[in-house]
Parts: C-alpha cells; sequence; structure tokens
C-alpha cells in the first residue's frame, strides 16, 4: 500500500513563518490529488494545530502520513502542556493574550475545530512534557 | 480521452526569447520554457492574462476575432465592456464611443449594464437573502476566478453566485429581443463583445456553468481602439439606448459590485495573487464577518483587463468622472420580480455545475500520484531550492514535478550541473597535488 510522510518542524513564536506547514500540505495534497473537501479539512486542522504550537507551545512538529484514502496527522510539541484538556476543548476558552487576540487569534476555536475537521480525534497532554494530538481524516463515501 | 482543453492566451513564437518573465507571474504554474520558447499548459490557463501584461517582448497575446465576422450574419449587435468609456479622453461622451462602434457596421450597440443590473439586483434582493452556504457568496463575473477557484480552491465553489455573468446576460437579452424584432433566427445574428480580457474571450467559446454562450465573437479592445477613435467624430445620429447608471458604471473598476449591493459586510479584491492570498484564508475559516466577497482577478477590476490600452488608474479616473453625469441605479419591485424569474427558470441562472478541476495533481491514480511524490522528494533533495527558473519551470519543485511526470526530459538544472563541475575541478586539482 502506498502511503507518504511528511514531517514539520514549528517554531515557537514565529508568526512571520506561521501558516507555512499547512499550507505546504495543502499543496502536498492537491498534487497528490486528494479528494477536494478532504485536502480542506485537512488544511484547516493543521493550520489550527500549527497555529497552537506557534502560540502556546515551546515548539514542535506536525506529521501527516498521506494514503490514499486518508489522512493522518499527528501535531507533537515540546511543552508546557495543557492542565485541563477538557476546559481548553471547550468552545470559546482561550488563554491568549491581548497581544495575541489583537492578532485575530484567541477565539478558543481551534480545538474544538479540529475536532469537527477529523474522523478520528485524539489529545493527549502532560504538564511539563507537552502536548500530542493525532487527527484521522477520510474520503467521505460519495466524494 | 478528455477533450482539449481551449483558452486564448497563445504565444507568438518568434517574439519570445526564453526569457522567463512569465514563468513567475503565472498563478497556476501553467508555463514552461521549453527549447528556448514558453510554452503554456493547456488545461492549466485560467486566462487571467498576467503573462500577456508582463512579457517585455509582447510575445503573449490572445486569439480573439476581428470585424470580418460581421460578414458572417445578417444582423449584428455590438456589445462593450464598460471598461471601454476609461480608454478615451474625458471629453468623448459615452454616447460618442458607442456611437463610433455602431458606425463600423453594427445594427445595435450595447454595453453591459442591462447585465450588471440584473446581477445587482439578484444578489442583493434574492440571493443573499436566501443563502444557504457557509461564509461569504462570491462574484461570478470575472472567468479567470472562477477558473483559478475550479483549480486551486475547488471546495469554495458552492460560495460562487450561480448567475451569468454581465455580457452573457445582456448578450441573451438583446440577441432574443433582435430575433423577435427582425424575424431572424438566432444563428442570423451575429453577437460580438467588445472585451477587456482574454478570461472573456474564452468564456464564449468555453463557457462556465452555461451551454452555450449566446455571444458569437469577441474582439480586443486593444484590436479596436484605432477603429474608434477615428470613428469618434462621426455625426451622433443615433441615439443610444443604454441606460448605464452610476453604480452599474463602476462594476468595472474595483469594488464597483460589491458597492453596488448596498450592504455593508463585504471585501472588494483585485489583482489575481492578492485574491489567492484571500482566498486561502477563506479556506481557512479566517474571513468572518464577511457576506460577499468581491474577486476580480486584474488590478482595478476590467479597467485593468490584459487587453485594454489605458492605464487603470488613470482609467478608473475616468469611469469615475462618466459616473458623475449618470443617474442613480434604482429598481422596481416588478423589475425585481422579473429578475427572479428569469433566475429561478435558468434565463441568466448558471445551469450546469462548475466542476472542480484537479489539474494540480501528479497523477489521476492517487497511489501512482502517492508513489511520484516520494520520487519527487527525492530529487528535491539534490535540487538547489533557488527558483532560478533557468530550468524552465517557475520552481525547483516545479521542475521535479515535471521530471516525475516524464515532462521537460530536456531541460537539467544549470546550478547542479555548475557545482558538480566545480567539484570534479577540485577534485582532480586535489588529485594534482598529491601527485606532485
Ligand atoms: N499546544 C498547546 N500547548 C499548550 N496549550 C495549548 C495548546 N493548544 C491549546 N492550548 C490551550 O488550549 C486553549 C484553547 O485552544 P484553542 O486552539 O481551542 O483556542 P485558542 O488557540 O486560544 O484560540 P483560537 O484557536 O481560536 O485562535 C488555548 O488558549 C491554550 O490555553
Ligand atoms: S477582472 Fe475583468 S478584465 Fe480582468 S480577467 Fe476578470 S473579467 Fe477579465
Ligand atoms: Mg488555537
Amino acid at each position: 500500500m502506498s502511503a507518504i510522510k511528511y514531517t514539520f518542524q514549528i517554531e515557537k513564536d514565529d508568526f512571520s513563518r506561521a501558516g507555512e506547514a499547512s499550507s505546504s500540505i495543502k499543496k502536498i495534497l492537491m498534487q497528490v490529488g486528494s479528494e477536494p473537501s478532504l485536502t480542506r479539512r485537512v488544511a484547516i486542522a493543521t493550520y489550527e494545530a500549527e497555529m497552537n504550537i506557534v502560540i502556546h507551545s515551546d515548539g514542535g512538529t506536525i506529521s501527516v502520513m498521506i494514503d490514499p484514502k486518508c489522512v493522518m496527522v499527528l501535531a507533537k510539541d515540546n511543552g508546557p502542556g495543557i492542565e485541563n484538556i477538557e476546559l481548553a476543548m471547550k468552545e470559546g476558552y482561550s488563554t491568549a493574550t491581548d497581544r495575541i487576540r489583537e492578532m485575530g487569534f484567541g477565539a478558543g476555536m481551534g480545538l474544538s475545530n479540529m475536532k469537527k475537521c477529523s474522523d478520528e480525534f485524539s489529545i493527549e497532554s502532560k504538564i511539563g512534557e507537552g502536548t500530542t494530538i493525532m487527527m484521522n481524516m477520510c474520503v467521505k463515501e460519495g466524494e | 480521452m478528455e477533450k482539449e482543453y481551449f483558452h486564448s492566451v497563445i504565444l507568438k513564437e518568434d517574439r519570445c526569447i526564453g526569457c522567463t518573465s512569465c514563468l513567475k507571474v503565472c498563478p497556476t504554474e501553467a508555463i514552461r520554457i521549453i527549447d528556448g520558447k514558453a510554452r503554456i499548459i493547456d488545461e492549466r490557463c485560467i486566462d487571467c492574462g498576467e503573462c500577456i501584461r508582463i512579457c517585455p517582448n509582447h510575445a503573449k497575446s490572445a486569439v480573439t476575432d476581428n470585424l470580418n465576422v460581421l460578414d458572417k450574419y445578417k444582423y449584428t449587435i455590438a456589445i462593450a465592456t464598460m471598461s471601454i468609456y476609461g480608454q478615451f479622453q474625458p471629453n468623448i461622451s459615452i454616447n460618442q464611443i458607442l456611437n463610433s462602434i455602431k458606425a463600423m457596421g453594427f445594427n445595435e450597440v450595447y454595453d453591459t449594464t442591462l447585465g450588471a443590473k440584473i446581477i445587482s439586483g439578484l444578489i442583493s434582493r434574492y440571493l443573499l437573502l436566501k443563502k444557504k452556504v457557509e461564509g461569504p457568496l462570491i462574484n461570478s463575473s470575472c472567468p479567470a476566478i472562477l477558473r483559478l477557484i475550479q483549480i486551486r480552491f475547488p471546495d469554495l465553489l458552492p460560495n460562487v453566485v450561480d448567475i451569468e455573468t454581465p455580457m452573457e446576460i445582456t448578450a441573451r437579452i438583446v440577441k432574443i429581443d433582435a430575433a423577435k424584432k427582425t424575424g431572424l433566427d438566432l444563428k442570423e445574428i451575429g453577437v460580438i463583445f467588445f472585451t477587456p480580457c482574454t478570461a472573456r474571450a474564452t468564456s464564449i467559446k468555453n463557457p462556465l456553468g452555461i451551454k452555450n454562450s449566446y455571444i458569437d465573437a469577441a474582439i480586443s479592445i486593444k484590436d479596436i481602439y484605432g477603429e474608434i477613435l477615428k470613428n469618434l467624430s462621426v455625426n451622433p445620429s443615433y441615439s443610444v439606448n443604454v441606460e448605464t447608471t452610476k453604480e452599474t458604471l463602476k462594476w468595472v473598476s474595483a469594488g464597483g459590485q460589491a458597492k453596488s449591493l448596498g450592504m455593508e459586510k463585504y471585501l472588494a479584491v483585485d489583482s489575481i495573487h492578492e485574491v489567492i492570498k484571500v482566498l486561502e484564508d477563506l479556506e481557512l475559516g479566517k474571513l468572518e464577518g464577511v457576506d460577499f466577497l468581491e474577486l476580480m482577478a486584474c488590478r482595478e477590476s476590467c479597467i485593468g483587463g490584459p487587453l485594454v490600452i489605458e492605464n487603470s488608474f488613470i482609467a478608473r479616473a475616468k469611469i469615475g468622472n462618466h459616473a458623475k453625469s449618470l443617474s442613480p441605479l434604482t429598481y422596481t419591485d416588478e423589475e425585481i420580480d422579473q429578475y427572479i424569474k428569469m433566475y429561478e427558470e435558468g434565463f441568466v441562472r448558471l445551469t450546469e455545475t462548475i466542476e472542480p478541476r484537479l489539474v494540480m495533481s501528479l497523477d489521476k491514480d492517487i497511489s501512482k500520484s502517492i508513489q511520484k511524490m516520494e520520487l519527487m522528494r527525492e530529487i528535491l533533495k539534490n535540487l538547489p531550492g533557488i527558483d532560478c527558473g533557468v530550468c524552465g519551470a517557475p520552481t525547483c519543485r516545479a521542475f521535479a514535478e515535471d521530471i516525475v511526470k516524464g515532462e521537460n526530459n530536456h531541460s537539467l538544472c544549470i546550478v547542479k550541473t555548475i557545482e558538480s563541475f566545480k567539484n570534479k575541478n577540485l577534485k582532480r586539482k586535489g588529485e594534482n597535488k598529491i601527485e606532485s
């Protein structure tokens, strides 16, 4: 079975490059010829994951595994971790600073958007160690 | 086999010196330089005309018609883009311009006001109210943008309003009227559009969202400009029955369409590369609170089309001046009802679905595509990544893509070649040293 994996480094606080990884991932999926709405879901989910790593974490990586029907996304960072995952997942919950909000982030929608975009979603986090998000997205029947 | 994809941008080979200027401005990476000449990958061309504008040697051109087409019809109608009003000295009136066109041998002459009025009425009083899709409605009036969305943002196709372009709607109405008036068959009536761009010229032969266009030919403003100038002094005996309004006239300059809707939550973006950035944001769900998006491929919108003469900023000022003396756009309730009927009956609606066109993919078969991606990644490791364009592809990535697709087999990476040449020399020098 054919599958291909890409990994992108995401730097903390690097706003000038923020969004590059998800935009490369989208380009890759278009070249692969993936179904348009799947491509869009992956683009949104990876963008949110990328921004969270830039804004809230100490840096990390995003990997995508692409096979003909599904895309698996792994977003992993090096800390500081999320204290209360349930709270973080709530729509509208955000710890973003005023500066970040001025930049248009911090609506507290990122994690719930990621979940909405994925067919399978899991999040694990340990204070002091980091956060890992796994998402799986597949072509929907009839598309 | 897929039928050959028709587009209007062409290359005048004798003028092309393979300078690579056009490579980088192409928003769909549709150009390669092969054997020293630019080549267009047909199915990727969206006819935006960026390459026509940038080519310093005027080697990029457009397939358009000339006045000889008039001979093919018993009755002829000219429809001019309203950007034509921005092309002449400020003292030349709209009436004079249209009379000059008529004097070329047309039975009737119009601009695209009628179509613009109907679209504006339908969007503001009907479609925006019954909008179901998430996110803003996107204008359908620029065919280059539609083709861009088909190729690069196919998931946004449902946001595009399903209404025909102003030129097409105007053509339908005046052609059918003329048939009634003259008793002629539609086939005997020729509707000729005076176009500011290649994208509209393409839409006549290769329409989007409709089965067939009611327009029969397109003449480029650039080509016909001299002829119009010559005729400007003809006695304006013909009283032109176009009802151009302040708002519809401004449809051809940036923001004009959105403004004509009389709403607040809109965003108007001109220039294809800026449009791409905004569509990328929209795709990520970053454009909140926008109900209507006006997207036009050309800088300053149609007055900056690739086939017009005047600088777009000057043209905008001229259009603004003409607009001052025009009356404002108004609708009666009966008119709106009539437009809604036209829409519901499919007369002004896009009746065919606009399908995504996945022309950026490496292979039709996803598994094979993935294998080719893998190969591409290996090749990319060996390319310098400086996107110099000398290999004939716009970027190293596009070059790698061409290699795995088995295209452009003759080119090579000059940077890589020089490097390996240097290395060989260094090695040889090294060997010499050891010997001596
Ligand atoms: N990778 C992460 N590391 C540490 N904390 C995180 C991480 N991702 C999210 N969080 C925490 O979870 C909260 C909610 O995240 P979410 O992405 O849903 O919203 P947001 O980033 O605050 O705002 P938005 O995504 O709408 O711009 C964040 O404010 C932050 O406190
Ligand atoms: S903006 Fe107007 S002139 Fe330019 S490509 Fe679109 S329709 Fe044609
Ligand atoms: Mg977030």
